[in-house]
């Protein structure tokens, strides 16, 4: 279902990624600067690789063959950044909506347009929409952010280290919630992480970059290098 | 250095003489300025404005060692200050109501400004520009100057004005007679204006030898035949006197 | 105040105002090109946007002139359609806007700097378009800083004097402005009057900073 053949060069580094993943969560794992957040950038559109092909089934994103390059936001990939970037001039109801027109315009299918009531119960946010997004906490935070990004109604989640920012405790709370995107939404995703027991709650297909290669691309079996 | 040179009125370095006067003067005062310099040693430097603005420097200490005034009043502000050490009325000259050159409006006299196609009238500031102040005159006496007055864009002095008038942007200049000789595609409307006369006072303001010979040169049949080109009626000129001052010279 | 004060000042912050409408929506769009675009020609640019801070004022009023003259390429069209620049207060309100303009823009471009892409990517991806993301963060979140630049432009057009002179002359009661009333003034020897109107102008500019930096202190 996801599709990539990506070539990147960004200064000294090269970012050679070709592979096929099938699966519902892929947790992407490397050790730092193995490019894991270019790859996610690309995949976004946010950085435009010198040649390739990014596809989510068969919508295709990015296709240098085919002179195809979508603009961010006619990709309908979610993307929940390291430092979440809620928009800190509006509140939390305001951040929610501000994809959801897209969520409104009926292009979505029905399993990936959940409403904002279903959305906040499963996150559990319903008393903070008419919060600032400046005296959220942590896990508040990431939870409105990831909620932002499924009222976008996108084909495609893409989490980077969703949870780097907050503590162990509130971790292990916090994933339950990814596990009901999965699961109850059907959103497939794609996560950074370092986190071993995480990728293992979440993912059932792991890629592993090292210095811009992928170096395992694989259904979740084996045991998982720590880092 | 120069200081020490005049005092001999000899030596190798000219003095200089600083001359202050009206803007509408230019043409002539380089040509009289070139002849005298080679006449006496000296070397002329114009600083040519508004009569007014020459007023506000010399009055604030410019330095000027001659002032030659478009009017009575500017070389009156002077005087108050008690600066002159002799004055002559030099010159006269007319207003003239100039239009370009391809103006299709038609004016007969100076009631035809008030004609629709006359949308702007450029004069120098009749605050204390000499040509605004003779044009705001004559037109008061002409009972015109009320109903003109929305159309009249002042100007620096009256040279800004015929610049005005020479890019298009106003309609019409009061200007003088003699800065026709100087302006591109612009004409008289009709003859030059009989009133105010136009009087142009000069002062000698230092006591140096060679500004006082200058001042002398100004008055020589030689500058007259120069101003009188230049199309200036001379008033002062001093027969018996001239030619003593160009022996001395 | 004297009634002739009083509608020189009032003229003066009218224009001021006037100008600072007209040269903030293209300084906006100029700052942020010059803070996210890269493109051929940026460096011109910007030089050319800069241009009116270093050239003397009197020079910028002399292109304008040759260019918003009663016969100049914009000017001819323009009277055509009844709209004179030169000697008018169209033309005191455009030598004002271009004169405050690169202050304008410089302030902005540093606003939009400031603001981290980050938040515009994101909102890409949620599905907003170029203009959605302008409207609807960057500018919002730049926000301070571009106010700041314009009531910086503002202070600017109010002290403009070189291409205001040369473009709308200085006709009392219709384009005369306290920079050119204190020229003026001073030139026909009335001192006192001078005097009142430069006081004027400094209080107004004093204002107009002073509110400036507050916003610009606030923004960072």
């Amino acid at each position: 279902m996801l599709m990539l053949d990506v070539r990147l060069v960004q200064g000294a580094f090269i970012l050679n990624v070709e592979t096929g993943i099938d699966a519902r969560a892929v947790a992407l794992v490397g050790p730092s600067g193995a490019g894991k957040t270019t790859l996610l950038e690309a995949i976004a559109g946010l950085r435009r690789p010198q040649r390739g092909t990014i596809a989510v089934g068969d919508h295709v994103l990015f296709s240098s063959a085919r002179g195809v390059d979508l603009a961010p936001y006619l990709r309908r990939v979610g993307y929940v950044p390291q430092d979440v970037a809620l928009f800190p001039h509006m509140k939390v109801r305001a951040n929610l909506l501000y994809g959801a027109a897209r969520n409104r315009d009926g292009r979505g299918s029905g399993a990936k347009r959940p409403g904002l009531d279903r959305i906040l119960a499963m996150l559990e946010i319903e008393s903070l929409i008419e919060r600032g997004v400046t005296d959220l906490s942590g896990g508040e935070r990431q939870r409105v952010a990831l909620a932002r990004a499924l009222l976008s109604a996108p084909d495609l989640l893409l989490l980077d280290e969703p949870l780097a920012a907050v503590d162990v405790p509130l971790r292990r709370r916090i994933i339950p919630y990814l596990r009901r995107v999965r699961d109850e939404l059907g959103v497939p995703l794609v996560h950074v992480s370092h986190d071993l027991a995480e990728v293992e709650m979440l993912a059932d297909w792991v890629v592993e970059l090292d210095g811009g290669r992928v170096v395992r691309s694989e259904k979740r079996e084996r045991p998982l290098p720590s880092y | 250095m120069a200081l020490g040179a005049w005092g001999l009125g000899l030596g190798g370095q000219p003095a200089d003489v600083q001359v202050a006067a009206a803007v509408s003067l230019t043409e002539a005062l380089q040509e009289i300025a070139a002849a005298a310099e080679k006449q006496q040693r000296i070397r002329v430097t114009l600083n040519l404005a508004a009569s007014n603005v020459l007023a506000r420097q010399i009055v604030s200490g410019s330095g000027a060692d001659v002032f030659i005034s478009a009017d009575a009043a500017q070389m009156d502000v002077v005087a108050k200050e008690g600066l002159i050490r002799q004055r002559v009325d030099l010159l006269v000259n007319q207003l003239v109501v100039a239009v370009r050159s391809d103006s299709k409006v038609a004016l007969a006299s100076e009631t035809d400004l008030t004609k629709p196609g006359v949308r702007r009238i450029a004069i120098g500031d009749p605050a204390g520009v000499p040509a605004g102040v003779y044009a705001k005159q004559f037109l008061e006496k002409a009972g015109l100057w009320r109903r003109l007055e929305s159309k009249i864009v002042p100007t620096a002095s009256v040279r800004a004005a015929l610049a005005a008038l020479e890019s298009g942007d106003v309609d019409a200049a009061m200007v003088y007679r003699t800065d026709l000789g100087i302006a591109r595609s612009v004409r008289a409307a009709f003859p030059p204006l009989p009133e105010p006369r136009v009087l142009y006072p000069a002062a000698l303001l230092s006591a140096t030898p060679h500004a006082a010979r200058f001042f002398e040169y100004l008055r020589s049949p030689a500058a007259a035949a120069i101003f009188r080109r230049h199309g200036f009626g001379s008033v002062a000129c001093n027969e018996d006197r001239v030619p003593e001052a160009v022996k001395a010279a | 105040m004297t009634p002739e004060l009083l509608q020189v000042a009032a003229f003066t912050v009218a224009t001021a105002l006037a100008a600072t409408a007209l040269a903030v929506p293209p300084a906006i769009a100029i700052a942020w090109v010059l803070a996210r675009g890269r493109f051929p020609g940026r460096a011109l640019l910007e030089t050319v946007v800069s241009l009116p801070l270093v050239v003397p004022p009197v020079a910028t009023g002399l292109l304008l002139l040759y260019v918003f003259g009663r016969r100049g390429p914009l000017g001819a069209s323009l009277a055509s359609a009844g709209l004179d620049v030169v000697f008018t207060w169209r033309g005191v309100v455009l030598a004002m806007a271009v004169m405050g303009l690169p202050l304008v823009v410089r302030t902005a471009r540093t606003a939009f700097e400031q603001v981290d892409a980050r938040y515009e990517q994101v909102a890409a991806t949620l599905g907003a378009r170029p203009l959605r993301v302008f409207f609807s963060i960057s500018l919002p979140l730049a926000a301070r800083g571009v106010v700041a630049g314009a009531v910086l432009g503002f202070a600017r057009a109010l002290g403009e004097f070189g291409a205001t002179i040369m473009i709308a002359g200085n006709i009392p009661g219709r384009t005369r402005t306290l920079a050119t009333a204190i020229y003026s003034y001073t030139e026909t020897g009335r001192d006192s009057q001078a005097a009142a109107v430069a006081a004027v102008s400094i209080g107004l500019a004093f204002a107009a900073v002073a509110i400036s930096n507050r916003l610009a202190g606030a923004a960072r």
